[in-house]
């Protein structure tokens, strides 16, 4: 019998991925969804018995497709599949009746183990992967934005450890930009916002660039109060704040694209660009001979904390090469 | 076979000598130190500028060798690094160094102690377990004594962009910047906030009489008794010739006025004596209190101006509140 599968995630790239991973001797129909609405509807049509469902997506996201299934009683087994594994995450998800949490990027395996465990059939067959590829162009800024999703993932599971609080994770934005154009490329950063930034830099295996830790000023009684800092939130509290957080992570979101791509980087040490500065100071002094620019910029927010900061990864135009080609592996 | 094993096994040795002696030879701290922060590996860098074999300190808790070890700053870098699994730095910005290591060359040396970068590293065992941190001290002293120089330049600098030269007040475009900020942060804070601007009665006339010397002898007068009656919050600055604003913050007008009493008295009775001259002068001064509806902070200024004007017009030698009227 043909298991109806649909797969739920904002990025084709993920998708692709996912789909890649499914045992081959499944006998499967498999829909895609780029939010949850779609998924919904989808559902409702019979489309999802079973459902691999990420959890940052625009429009409607993981948790509250999951509240919406549970409200119809729609009849779909829910596996997560996501980047976020905070525990917190990974409970909120079980309390909303999700079966499994599995993280990405996704262990073919593991998959078979957990449809085994839930006694899902998967002894027929089916044609081979090829027929996937036809309907599931990817672009490579979406895979970009993939590969930042999981890193910035585990960076956020460090973070929620060493503050002991949920850490919100959107979707990470993925930018060509000219060097000029680095504080258009910011969302959330106004140009008279007071901020601190610290800077890393990074290369390996032809890639390279650097992190760009921003910290809204704003932020600093709420982290120190989290990271349980006594006494007194002066400059010398706030830079060392400043380089707790962004040592955590700039390394646990390079580590994590590294990983990925299986290279290592080698790291640099991280520089101060400034306290109390303004966002078009970060470029004062910067003689870089890089025009053009990838820019992958991760939001980073504390639940219920006035605590903003965006990592920015820089990565140079001649990188793009190198990447890209260590990019096609994941797919393979 | 066996040939090209044992070559290529010495051939690995050989590179492992290597390493070590340029880790050995490397101008870089380093350390290995345990969970119970024992010392496991001791560099020639960390013995040379300590002073502290490796033997003597092999095995022993790095705290009980170097007391003055910042020991729970340090300690809490390293448990998260064992905690997290994942390297921290930290910059000579934060703490100058960890290892107090004097300047050790008389020519170059440009601080009395080298300033440090530290990276912590978690080391895994074969079983994949983080027991260990390897701990790089880097020597940053020329850095960052350049830096702290660039810094100290630049601040002289804006300083003296900053200032008037004649008062030492601060210029017209400083002053107002401070007027922009404390109007934002006023709206911001919904605090009261007062700006006073006030000029030297008949100044032309001072000039016109004494000369322009002493013309300048009366505004650095001015300015010295608008310092000593001011609060040391407040700013003030020289807004044109004899021209002078006062930002007084957390303040009503009514209590702004008796400010501009004070220095309105203070300065009617103060006497100027410049060569034969004993010069006698006074001033006028508006006030406003920036209103909820206020939304420019030149509107704000141009009211404090408007209740100035109305102080020359009845007469001088007099402070008044702005009002619509």
């Amino acid at each position: 019998m043909t298991t109806q599968v649909l797969i739920c995630d904002d990025s084709s790239f993920a998708r692709k991925q996912l789909a890649r991973a499914l045992p081959n001797k499944w006998d499967v129909e498999l829909s895609y969804a780029a939010n949850g609405a779609e998924a919904l509807d989808l559902i409702r049509k019979g489309k999802g018995e079973i459902l691999f469902l990420d959890l940052n997506m625009p429009v409607m996201d993981g948790y509250q497709t999951l509240e919406n299934i549970l409200k119809e009683d729609l009849p779909t087994m829910t596996i997560v599949v996501s980047g976020d594994i905070q525990p917190e995450a990974m409970k909120r998800v079980k309390a909303l009746g999700a079966l499994e949490f599995i993280k990405k990027p996704v262990d073919g395996e593991l998959i078979v183990q957990i449809l085994n465990n839930y006694g899902i059939d998967i002894e027929e067959t089916r044609d081979a992967a090829d027929e996937l590829d036809a309907n599931l162009e990817i672009d490579l800024d979406d895979s970009y934005q993939e590969l930042a999703n999981v890193a910035m993932g585990r960076a956020a599971d460090l973070l929620a450890r060493l503050l002991g609080a949920f850490v919100v994770m959107p979707i990470p934005n993925v930018k060509h930009i000219e060097i000029n154009e680095l504080e258009m490329a910011m969302q959330h950063i106004k140009s008279n916002d007071s901020i601190s930034a610290v800077c890393q830099g990074f290369i390996g295996s032809g890639v390279a660039g650097e992190a760009l830790l921003i910290f809204n000023e704003t932020s600093y009684d709420d982290i120190a109060e989290l990271m349980k800092y006594d006494g007194e939130v002066n400059e010398t509290a706030q830079l060392e704040l400043l380089m707790d957080i962004s040592s955590v992570l700039c390394n646990a979101c390079l580590n994590g694209i590294a990983d990925q791509l299986d290279v290592s980087f080698s790291v640099g040490h991280p520089m101060v660009i400034g306290q109390h500065i303004h966002f078009d100071d970060i470029l004062k002094g910067s003689a870089t001979q890089w025009k053009k620019l990838l820019t992958i910029e991760m939001g980073y927010k504390i639940e219920n904390r006035d605590i903003n900061c965006d990592l920015l990864l820089l990565i140079t135009d001649d990188s793009i090469d190198s990447l890209n080609d260590r990019v096609s592996y994941l797919l393979v | 076979m066996a040939e090209e094993e044992t070559e290529h096994g010495q051939v690995n040795i050989k590179d492992i000598h290597w390493l070590m002696d340029m880790l050995q030879s490397i101008d870089v701290g380093l350390i290995v130190l345990n969970r119970d922060y024992k010392v496991m590996v001791w560099n020639s860098f960390m013995e040379n500028h300590s002073g502290v074999s490796p033997a003597l300190i092999k095995e022993k808790v790095l705290f009980d060798i170097f007391p003055s070890i910042p020991k729970e700053w340090f300690r809490q870098k390293t448990e998260s690094v064992f905690l997290l699994k994942s390297s921290t730095f930290t910059v000579w910005e934060q703490r100058p160094y960890l290892f107090k290591f004097k300047n050790y060359r008389p020519i170059t040396g440009s601080a009395d102690y080298m300033y440090q970068n530290i990276t912590l590293i978690p080391l895994a065992s074969a079983d994949n377990k983080i027991n260990h941190v390897g701990v790089l001290i880097y020597d940053v002293t020329d850095i960052a004594v350049n830096k702290l120089k660039l810094e100290e330049a630049n601040n002289k600098l804006e300083s003296l962009s900053k200032t008037d030269h004649l008062t030492q007040l601060n210029n017209r475009g400083a002053w107002e910047g401070y007027l922009e900020k404390e109007f934002s942060r006023s709206k911001r804070s919904k605090h009261q906030c007062s700006v006073v601007m006030f000029d030297i009665d008949h100044f032309k006339k001072v000039n016109d009489t004494y000369g322009h010397q002493a013309g300048d002898e009366v505004i650095r007068r001015t300015a010295a008794l608008l310092k000593e009656t001011m609060r040391i919050t407040d700013i003030a600055g020289r807004y044109g010739g004899e021209e002078f604003g006062v930002i007084l913050v957390d303040t009503t007008a009514e209590a702004a006025l008796v400010f501009t009493e004070r220095l309105r008295k203070r300065i009617e009775a103060e006497i100027v004596e410049y060569e034969e001259f004993k010069i006698k002068f006074t001033i006028s001064l508006g006030v406003s209190e920036l209103a909820e509806d206020c939304n420019d902070y030149k509107l704000w200024l141009e009211q404090s101006d408007k209740a100035l004007y109305v102080c020359k017009e009845s007469g001088r030698n007099q402070s008044k509140i702005f009002s619509e009227s």
